[in-house]
């Protein structure tokens, strides 16, 4: 087997930090300049690089961007709790494991012979981190979703995979990536992930964008909004940042409730419009009870 | 060490001297980072000073407080005009880097003792001496007592831990078939699965969130319980301690190093605040802002040790209490006083917090400190 970890030649056309500003902005991603720095170390380290920052504000996004821009597979990882080694790299399939064993009864295999038939590849199911390293063509972006709802102990076992990128099946021997995949690692900071892991990424933190860079993003990605209703959304949201709510709104959020205004046919936000949409935007019965015992007005002025 | 790139001769030079000052402000920088950023120095990078930060930036940061402190440490090395600065002595010292040693005197111990108190104590006869130590109340116990119980504290404390992580290994019998192990023991019959394999259901590790009262009037008890929850930290690795008074401290990382002298720190520093009374509504407020969204996360069991003696307003205590229960698995109490004979859980924060909780215990002795494993084993 080969063991060439080389980059692919996909990745070699960003030669500049600018370069990928520039496709991320025709993949409708803002992204600063800091943030296109990272992902520059990305692509030419080939180090996998930790997102942190609150829920919605495009982390996983940037995943399938990059993935769309490198023309590439996007193999998604989603970290729960309770999350193991099986459920994430390999299984071996049982129940044809046990059809295969059953089939072999008859015939004069040796007892060695048929445990190596059973534990062949083709009685392996692949699951994502395996998949990413076995991928022939080229190097996939390998996103490892939400890894702070993991246990420790998975942490623990990327750390392995995150260095040597290569796995190790003891029936049938370690697989080494041919590409080194492209990984992304994604954190809510629920907790806090170990030093360690910390170590072997490049780092970013996403915050809330600002009011300018907020508008840019919603009209990238709802072309068709009015200026004044887009002024407006954007305006109240970072409004609400403001306030001790208990789910503050990300970036999708606003998304969301400046495409159900556009759906609802409003043109600016009025108390009916107000009303009747709040919902897509605050996601807790206390949130919304607050926000309306202040009233539109208080969010509607500027400061 | 060199201070500022000014001084110092190549390119090369000058950037494995930032990530050594960087290391020297408390960055956590080893020889793969400074390796990392020449590199990327040598990706073209260094024509824009803004794009060579960014990129150093993902490189050297770990966590969002680690950024707002690079971006410092950036400017000063990189932008330090030599006539601005002589070449000073390191001294930016940033807060926490700095070495204690142990000079913090136990704050608890021994303060208000009394000899009517002591008497009291040793009332208690019993079969031996450790027999009566577990039973006298803490704040009744003398000096030389109290180094007595403290050993036998730690030892008991020691055991505790021990057997509740042997509890948790237990449970082998019930469970799914593991597949996996049934099919390559079945090899060796020639394929039939003669023994069935299960999975032990692995032991969810509870976490748990603990908040003491370090307040004047919890004084001798702290120190106990102190102890107590350094022989939980050994269990629960999933557990965040914070002590309050009139603020709020978080001590989980102080008790991850084992440095109890530093947690003393903290708290004889907090010392002085003691005639302001004890804010409870106030301080749990502040820990569900600041840690609320990252502590009480997998429905926790949480674990509040304090008398209950609330200068604050019992609202504030009533409101956030109940938040905290909302996301909690169990919300225990524990308060010394209740050990008292003929208490009564009048006073207004006890008053207000009591039908919120979930389990109100005493913690006025050694056992009934100890009594707290059977809660947290089923936990």
């Amino acid at each position: 087997m080969p063991v060439s970890t080389v980059q692919d030649s996909s990745a070699l056309l960003f030669n500049t930090i600018e370069d990928i500003r520039h496709i991320l902005d025709e993949r409708s991603y803002v992204a600063d300049e800091d943030f296109s720095a990272a992902l520059f170390l990305l692509l030419k380290l080939g180090k996998p690089l930790l997102v942190e920052g609150p829920p919605g504000v495009g982390k996983t996004e940037i995943a399938l961007t990059l993935a769309q821009i490198l023309d590439t597979k996007l193999i998604r990882l989603q970290c729960y709790e309770g999350l193991d080694v099986n459920a994430a790299v390999y299984e071996w399939n049982y129940q044809k494991q046990l059809l295969g064993i059953k089939l072999q009864e008859g015939t004069a295999f040796t007892v060695e012979e048929k445990e190596k038939h059973v534990f062949g590849s083709e009685y392996l199911l692949k699951r994502p981190l395996l998949q990413s390293i076995m991928e022939e063509d080229r190097a996939p972006v390998l996103l490892i979703d939400e890894l702070d709802r993991a246990d420790e102990e998975f942490e623990a076992f990327l750390l392995e995979l995150l260095s040597a990128f290569q796995v190790t099946i003891p029936e049938l021997g370690t697989v080494k990536a041919k590409h080194r995949p492209y990984v992304i690692l994604t954190s809510n900071r629920t907790r806090e992930l170990s030093d360690a892991l910390k170590r072997r990424c490049l780092y970013h933190w996403i915050d809330y964008p600002g009011l300018d860079k907020e508008m840019l993003i919603v009209r990238k990605r709802l072309p068709g909004i009015g200026q004044g209703l887009l002024e407006q959304v954007v305006h109240v949201v970072q409004q609400f940042r403001e306030r001790k709510l208990a789910k503050v709104p990300g970036v999708s959020e606003t998304i969301d409730w400046a495409e159900s205004l556009m759906a609802l046919g409003y043109r600016e936000i009025n108390q009916q419009a107000f009303d009747s949409s709040l919902g897509s935007i605050l996601k807790s019965a206390e949130d919304i009870q607050l926000v309306r015992s202040e009233g539109l007005d208080a969010f509607k002025q500027t400061a | 060490m060199n201070q500022q790139a000014y001084s110092a001769r190549g390119i090369t030079e000058s950037i494995v001297a930032f990530a050594q000052f960087a290391r020297g402000h408390g960055l956590n920088i080893g020889l793969t980072e400074t390796q990392e950023a020449l590199r990327a120095a040598d990706l073209g990078l260094l024509g824009d000073k803004n794009r060579f930060r960014f990129a150093l930036k993902s490189l050297f940061c770990h966590s969002p407080e680690e950024c707002n402190l690079y971006d410092w440490l950036f400017t000063l090395y990189w932008d330090t005009n030599p006539t601005d600065l002589r070449d000073r002595k390191n001294e930016t010292r940033l807060q926490g880097m700095v070495e204690k040693k142990a000079n913090a005197t136990l704050v608890m111990l021994g303060q208000g003792k009394s000899e009517a108190a002591e008497e009291d104590a040793k009332t208690v006869t019993g079969a031996n001496e450790a027999e009566r130590l577990k039973k006298a109340d803490l704040a009744k116990i003398s000096e030389i007592d109290a180094a007595a119980l403290e050993k036998i504290a730690e030892k008991l404390f020691r055991e505790m831990a021990v057997r509740l992580r042997r509890r948790m290994k237990q449970d082998r019998r019930q469970g799914q078939i593991n597949l996996r192990r049934t099919i390559r023991r079945s090899i060796a019959f020639g394929g039939e699965p003669l023994d069935l394999l299960r999975k032990s259901r692995t032991p969810k590790r509870q976490r748990l969130v603990v908040l003491l009262d370090v307040s004047g009037s919890m004084d001798k008890y702290s120190f106990f319980l102190l102890r107590f929850i350094c022989a939980l930290k050994e269990n629960f690795r999933q557990m965040d301690a914070f002590v309050f008074s009139t603020s709020l401290v978080r001590i989980s990382r102080a008790l991850q190093l084992r440095r109890l002298d530093l947690v003393l720190d903290v708290i004889s520093r907090q010392a002085g605040d003691w005639s302001g009374g004890t804010r409870i509504g106030l301080c749990l407020q502040e820990f569900r802002e600041r840690y609320g969204k990252q502590v009480l996360n997998g429905s926790p069991v949480v674990l509040v040790m304090s008398d209950g003696l609330d200068t604050g307003d019992p609202m504030v205590l009533e409101q956030q209490l109940s938040a905290i229960r909302s996301r909690c698995k169990k919300l225990i109490w524990l308060n010394p006083l209740k050990g008292m004979q003929g208490y009564q859980p009048i006073a207004k924060g006890m008053k207000t917090a009591l039908p919120l909780v979930n389990d109100f215990r005493s913690a006025h002795n050694l056992e009934s400190i100890l009594e707290l494993e059977n809660i947290l084993e089923d936990a």
